[in-house]
C-alpha cells in the first residue's frame, strides 16, 4: 500500500484506530479503519464525534455472528440495525453493503465518494460470506471510473447575506466552517491553510460559524440539518432495479451477501412463470428514492436475511409494506432451496 | 539570509472572541496567557499549529486559541493527534489534556502515544480532581482525599503523571506550575522546540473543588523548601539557604544537608540528555511531606531531553524506501496483480 500512498497504522484497539482516522481525516486525508461486530461497538463514540464534526471517515464492518464474540469466522448479517442507530441521539452515517466479492470495489468506491463529497462517516457492512468468497471481476479502467473531485477551501466564504442561525447574518471576510451546500455538506477546511483557522469538537455548535452553542432552536435546527445532509445522498446514488419479473406476486429484497441465493432462488421460479421479482439493496441509509414505489409494485414482500429481521424492520417502519422475514442465524449462508421453498409458500398463501 | 521578516504573532493574534468559561481564579488562564506569548514567540505560522483536546476543563483549551483546533472525546486526544500528525506530518501539534482525561479513561491511549514517540507536545493540567464533574478524585488524588465521590477519603491509590510517562520512554519530560508564568512560559518553548512526544505536566490549582493542593508549591514562603528545580548540568540544590541537596546513595536518592563532610560535588548533577530514563524516574517518585523536615522535595523543571527517531520519520522512510525500491504504484497495475484472463 506504502506505494500508493497510502500509510496504514496498526493501534492499540480499535478505538484508537478509528479516532486515528478521523484526525488524519481533518488533516484532510480520507480516513478508513475495518472491524467486525464488537469493534463497530467499540468504535461507535467516536463516528459520532465525526458525525457531529461532519468529517469523511469510512467504516469497514465485516460482519460475523454475533452477540458480543458470538462465532468470529461464521457469517451473519446482524449489524444493520447496530450501524443505523448505534449512537447515542440522533446520529445519522451513511450505509452501503456489497452484495458479493466483486461488488465490494465498486461499493468502496462509493463509500468514498460519499464521506467525501459529504462530508460524513459511512459504514460498509460486508460479511464473512463475502469475505471469504471469490467470483470474477471484470477489471475496470480507471480512466472508465466516475471521477472524486476532492476541494478544500483556501479563503474566506461569509457574505454579509449569510443568515446565520440565531445570530444574524454573516461578515464579509470571515470564514463559516459550517456554511453549507446545496446538499447541506460544509466545506473541508483543513489546517495549515491560511486565514481558515477555527475549532471543531462535538459539543452541538451553531451552524454556519460552528460556535459552542446550546441554544433551543439551533439544537433542533442542526439535528434537522444532519439528518437532511445524510438523506440528500439518495440524490447522487442509482435507482433500486429489479431481475426477474418487474412487478407481480412476491418481491423478494435482500442485502449483502445473500445476493446469489437470493438471484438464482428467483430466477429458478421465474423459469416456472411465477411472477416473482428480486430486488438486492446496495444502499441502506438513504435507500434509492424509488425503493418505495418498487415495493408498491409487488402483492407481497419477502426479506431473507442471516439475522432476525433489521432489514425487515427497517422497510416495514419506513414504507409501511407488510413485509415477511426469512431468517436464518445459524452462521451458514442460505441454500439456495430454502429460499425457492419460501417463496413457493409464500404464493401459495392468499 | 531573506530581507522580508516572517510577519510576527502577538499573543493577540492568538485569541479567540469566544467566552472563557473557566471559574475566576482558575489555574487554567494563566496557562492559556503563557501559551498565547510561548506560541507567538516561536516564529511558527498560526496555520500550522492545531490544539486537540479531550474532554474536562482543560480541554476547552482549544476554543481560547485561535488556530486549528479539535475538541474531541474523553481520553481519545492521543488517537486523534497521531492521526493528525501521520497525514499531516508538517503541522504542530498540540494535545490538552488534564489528570482525569488523559489518566482514568486515557491512560492506555496515552501511555501509546508515548511510547510511539509520536511528534506531539502533551500539556497534562494535574489539578488532581475531577473539575468539569463537580469534584470527584482522580487518579492522581492523594489516599484520603474527601469528596463527593470518597466522603470517607479516596483508598485509591494516585499513579504519578511523570513516572508513567517516563515508564513509557518519553523523550521529553517536564512539569511546570499553572503560576509560575517564567517557568511555565520556557517549559512551553522548550517543549515545542523538542522533536518527538513532548510530555509536559502543568500543577495547576482548580479554586472550587480543590483549592490549594498545591500551595506547597507555589506559596512563596514554603516553596524553596517543597520545590527543586531541574536544571541540566547544575547539582541538585534546594531550600532557603540552598544547603540541602539530593545525593545518589548507591541506587537511592536521598536528602542530605551541606556541611559536616557533605559538600556539594557529592550531590547528583541533573542531565537532561543521560539515555537511560532510570534516575529520571526515581525523581519522579519524590513526594513533599510538610510534616517531614526531612521530606524529599518535589522536582520541578525538565526531567528528560533525548533525541530519538519519531515515529512519523520511520514511518515516512519505510513508505520512500518502498518507493524506491518498487517506483511509485500505480493503480491500473494493481487491477492486474492477480491471476488474469480474457473473456472472448
Amino acid at each position: 500500500m506504502k506505494r500508493f500512498g497510502v500509510k496504514t497504522m496498526q493501534a492499540e484497539d480499535e478505538i484508537a484506530a478509528v479516532g486515528m482516522a478521523i484526525g488524519a481525516s481533518f488533516g484532510g486525508a480520507v480516513g478508513v479503519t475495518g472491524t467486525s461486530g464488537p469493534g463497530v461497538c467499540l468504535k461507535s463514540e467516536a463516528i459520532g464525534l465525526a458525525v457531529m464534526t461532519e468529517l469523511p471517515l469510512v467504516v469497514i464492518d465485516v460482519q460475523r455472528g454475533g452477540p458480543s464474540t458470538g462465532l468470529p469466522t461464521k457469517t451473519e448479517q446482524a449489524d444493520l440495525l447496530q450501524a443505523m442507530f448505534g449512537r447515542n441521539g440522533e446520529c445519522p452515517v451513511a450505509i452501503l453493503a456489497p452484495q458479493s466479492p466483486a461488488d465490494c470495489f465498486r461499493m468502496t468506491f462509493e463509500a468514498v465518494r460519499i464521506a467525501i463529497r459529504f462530508m460524513t462517516p459511512v459504514f460498509l457492512l460486508s460479511d464473512g460470506y463475502i469475505a471469504n468468497g471469490a467470483e470474477p471481476w471484470p477489471i475496470p479502467r480507471l480512466d472508465e471510473l466516475p471521477k472524486i473531485t476532492v476541494t478544500h477551501p483556501t479563503g474566506p466564504n461569509a457574505t454579509s447575506t449569510d443568515k446565520l442561525h440565531e445570530n444574524g447574518t454573516g461578515e464579509a471576510g470571515k470564514f463559516l466552517p459550517y456554511k453549507r451546500d446545496e446538499f447541506l455538506v460544509r466545506p473541508w477546511a483543513i489546517p495549515g491553510t491560511p486565514g481558515l483557522e477555527h475549532r471543531i469538537g462535538g459539543i452541538e455548535k451553531e451552524d454556519g460559524t460552528g460556535n459552542v452553542n446550546y441554544e433551543a432552536a439551533n439544537h433542533e435546527h442542526m439535528v434537522h440539518t444532519r439528518a437532511n445532509k445524510v438523506a440528500n445522498i439518495a440524490l447522487t446514488i442509482p435507482d433500486l432495479t429489479v431481475g426477474g419479473a418487474n412487478e407481480g406476486d412476491l418481491l423478494v429484497l435482500g442485502w449483502g451477501g445473500t445476493y446469489g441465493a437470493i438471484a438464482t432462488a428467483v430466477e429458478r421460479a421465474t423459469r416456472k412463470d411465477l411472477k416473482v421479482g428480486h430486488a438486492h439493496l446496495r444502499y441502506l441509509n438513504p435507500m434509492p428514492k424509488n425503493t418505495g414505489e418498487v415495493l408498491k409494485r409487488f402483492k407481497k414482500v419477502l426479506i431473507p436475511e442471516l439475522n432476525l429481521g433489521q432489514l425487515l424492520l427497517l422497510i416495514r417502519a419506513k414504507y409501511l409494506v407488510d413485509a415477511v422475514g426469512l431468517n436464518k442465524v445459524q452462521g451458514k449462508p442460505f441454500l439456495v432451496s430454502e429460499i425457492e421453498a419460501k417463496i413457493e409458500q409464500m404464493l401459495a398463501m392468499s | 539570509m531573506s530581507a522580508t521578516a516572517l510577519p510576527t504573532l502577538t499573543p493577540k493574534d492568538l485569541a479567540t472572541d469566544q467566552e472563557v468559561r473557566w471559574c475566576p481564579g482558575c489555574g487554567d488562564y494563566s496557562i492559556l496567557a503563557q501559551m498565547k506569548t510561548a506560541l507567538a514567540a516561536l516564529g511558527t505560522p498560526r496555520e500550522k499549529m492545531v490544539f486537540v483536546s479531550g474532554i474536562g476543563c482543560s480541554s476547552r483549551f482549544p476554543y481560547y486559541m485561535n488556530t486549528y483546533g479539535f475538541h474531541t472525546i474523553h481520553g481519545r486526544a492521543p488517537t486523534f493527534a497521531t492521526g493528525l500528525r501521520l497525514a499531516r506530518p508538517d503541522l504542530q501539534v498540540w494535545m490538552i489534556t488534564g489528570d482525569g482525561d488523559g489518566l482514568s479513561i486515557g491512560g492506555n491511549h496515552l501511555m501509546h502515544c508515548i511510547r510511539r514517540n509520536i511528534d506531539i507536545k502533551i500539556i497534562l493540567f494535574n489539578n488532581e480532581i475531577y473539575g468539569l464533574t463537580k469534584g470527584q478524585f482522580s487518579p492522581t488524588s492523594r489516599l484520603g482525599t474527601k469528596t463527593k465521590s470518597s466522603p470517607q477519603g479516596s483508598i485509591d491509590n494516585p499513579i504519578r503523571p511523570l513516572s508513567l510517562a517516563i515508564s513509557a520512554e518519553a523523550t521529553f519530560v517536564a512539569r511546570t506550575v499553572d503560576i509560575d508564568v517564567q517557568h511555565l512560559r520556557m517549559t512551553l518553548t522548550r517543549a515545542a522546540a523538542h522533536k518527538g512526544i513532548a510530555f509536559v505536566e502543568v500543577y495547576q490549582n482548580c479554586k472550587i473543588f480543590n483549592d490549594d493542593v498545591f500551595a506547597y508549591a507555589t506559596d512563596k514562603s514554603v516553596k524553596a523548601d517543597s520545590i527543586l528545580y531541574l536544571e541540566h548540568g547544575k547539582p541538585m540544590i534546594f531550600g532557603k539557604d540552598r544547603n540541602k541537596g539530593i545525593r545518589l546513595n548507591g541506587l537511592h536518592p536521598e536528602v542530605v544537608e551541606l556541611g559536616n563532610g557533605i559538600g556539594v560535588d557529592d550531590l547528583m548533577i541533573h542531565d537532561e540528555k543521560v539515555e537511560s530514563p532510570a534516575l529520571a524516574y526515581a525523581l519522579s517518585r519524590f513526594v513533599y511531606d510538610a510534616k517531614d523536615p526531612k521530606s524529599f522535595p518535589e522536582c520541578v523543571g525538565i526531567y528528560r531531553a533525548v533525541e530519538h527517531p519519531t515515529y512519523e520519520e520511520q514511518l515516512d522512510a519505510q513508505v520512500e524506501s518502498v518507493i524506491k525500491a518498487k517506483g511509485r504504484g500505480k493503480v491500473q497495475d494493481l487491477f492486474k496483480a492477480e491471476d488474469i484472463w480474457v473473456v472472448e
